[in-house]
């Protein structure tokens, strides 16, 4: 882990109508670290982490990104996003394109890499996801586990900086819970930087570096894992972890 | 026996009656192919206007433009808007008949297929197109390569369903003296004052071409989820 600062974010804030769903949030995201973002449901933190690639647009703060705030008005999003990967809880495969498609559309029709290359790159994708045999397969001849490698093989064919996890174990089958995690474990190892809402504790205190805790949309701790599950100090945590754990 | 070709000869063998008929079916695909272009090029883009303006709030100008053409279009007899469009828009301009109706037909389709297509997308879960957002690709190819090829296969059968309306009402152009394949037949039965012989023969044809056209949209369709399993 180095300490170059990926992400900042500084009094994040977002509205939907009197809602204030997130009241201010601020964090720093360096190279490297894995961050697990925990907390009750409707608390903020799916919204938090989609505020980081602008799929939401933050009502107030701003988030900035290797340096340039994306949040600023007139910034190319579209260019942003292509280095910020995110992987959703329903998977989102392109259901009309096959499984090379949905890797090879984007890194093509953004002119990043020629057809056969993004191919060739593809297959090696899909090798490292496990599924070297689904190239011509579709969307919906898939378990959910194998879509949601896929999405992950389809994230990482834009050579991401960053990438994003929105709850991606929550619509799956406990059985195959395993095998997704088992494939961001060995995304970490790499040293992939990333940001994963969860609610698999396990995940969080083996694999995070550093663990959030989002709740009526502030941070209210933040720490090492180790520490976080074990010396949790705020009252709302105890008794969020006395009910998960 | 002899009393049917004898009706036969006199309602299409005679004079050469038959080329009423068959102008009249000629003109009836010329009209109905390319009011289907036209009206599938203006659905699409009405669509695709009113569906990013519900989506963003952009194009307030655009789509108030595309909700009165939608609400005058829907709101008005085709048979009269196809009168409008011959004695009134075109009145003082020499175009060919066929022309007016491509036009009326067309303008008129294009509110139908504009809302079938617009549900279309609607269709399309949000996820999809968040998706294609998250990589990088920008609003247009997300639209294009991903959104509307799944609007596009969801709404065929209401898509099929509209070209086969289309097809047939355009069976209203004689009255702007356009002989098309109604008009045709009706020709004839003014001419022989029988009326079974051609109006049967005219009805016949329109069930055979709505036969093939949607054996042709069953047949796009089962290609198109080929890859649902």
């Amino acid at each position: 882990m180095s300490d170059k600062v990926l992400l900042e974010v500084k009094d994040l804030k977002k509205d939907f109508g009197d809602h204030q769903v997130l009241k201010g949030i601020s964090t720093q995201i360096s190279q490297g670290e894995v961050v697990a973002i925990i907390g009750p449901s409707g608390c903020g933190k799916s919204t938090f982490l989609r505020s980081l690639n602008l799929l939401e647009v933050p009502t107030g703060g701003s988030v900035v990104f290797e340096g340039k705030e994306i949040t600023a008005p007139g910034t190319d999003v579209d260019k942003i996003r292509q280095k910020i990967g995110m992987v959703f809880q329903q998977f989102n495969l392109f259901n009309n394109l096959s499984i090379q498609d949905n890797i090879t559309l984007a890194p093509v029709k953004l002119g990043l890499m020629g057809k056969e290359e993004a191919e060739k790159k593809a297959r090696e994708l899909l090798e490292r996801v496990g599924l070297p045999s689904k190239a011509n397969a579709y969307p919906a001849m898939l378990s959910g586990g194998q879509k949601q490698r896929i999405a992950i093989a389809r994230s990482l064919a834009m050579n991401p900086d960053v990438m994003l996890f929105d709850e991606p174990t929550s619509a799956l089958d406990p059985e195959m819970v395993g095998e997704v995690l088992e494939l961001m474990k060995e995304l970490a190892a790499d040293g992939m930087t990333m940001v994963v809402v969860t609610h698999e504790m396990g995940f969080a205190r083996e694999v995070a570096t550093r663990v959030l805790f989002i709740d009526e949309g502030v941070i209210r701790e933040e720490n090492t894992p180790q520490e976080f599950f074990d010396h949790p100090k705020n009252q709302r945590l105890q008794e969020f972890l006395s009910k998960v754990l | 026996m002899q009393d049917f070709i004898n009706e036969f000869t006199v309602n299409f063998i005679d004079d050469h009656r038959y080329r009423y008929i068959t102008e009249g079916f000629v003109n009836t695909l010329i009209i109905s192919f390319f009011a289907v272009l036209v009206g599938v090029a203006i659905g699409f883009l009405v669509a695709i206007i009113r569906s990013n303006h519900e989506k963003t709030g952009h194009m307030k100008i655009a789509n108030f433009i595309c909700q009165v053409y939608l609400t005058v279009m829907r709101g008005t007899p085709t048979m009269l808007q196809l009168l409008i469009i011959y004695y009134v828009v075109f009145m003082s301009v020499n175009v060919p008949k066929v022309f007016v109706a491509v036009v009326a037909f067309g303008l008129n389709s294009g509110a139908y297929v504009a809302e079938i297509v617009r549900s279309g997308i609607m269709s399309v879960d949000e996820g999809q197109s968040e998706a294609g957002r998250s990589l990088g690709l920008n609003y247009r190819q997300t639209m294009q390569y991903i959104v509307i090829p799944q609007a596009f296969k969801n709404v065929l059968p209401a898509l099929g369903n509209e070209f086969i309306v289309l097809l047939k009402e355009t069976s209203i152009s004689g009255y702007i003296g356009l002989t098309d394949l109604t008009h045709g037949g009706d020709i004839i039965r003014g001419i022989t004052f029988s009326a079974f012989m051609p109006l049967i023969a005219v009805a016949l044809i329109y069930l055979l071409m709505v036969t093939g056209l949607s054996w042709c949209v069953n047949k796009l369709e089962r290609r198109l989820r080929v890859n649902e399993r």
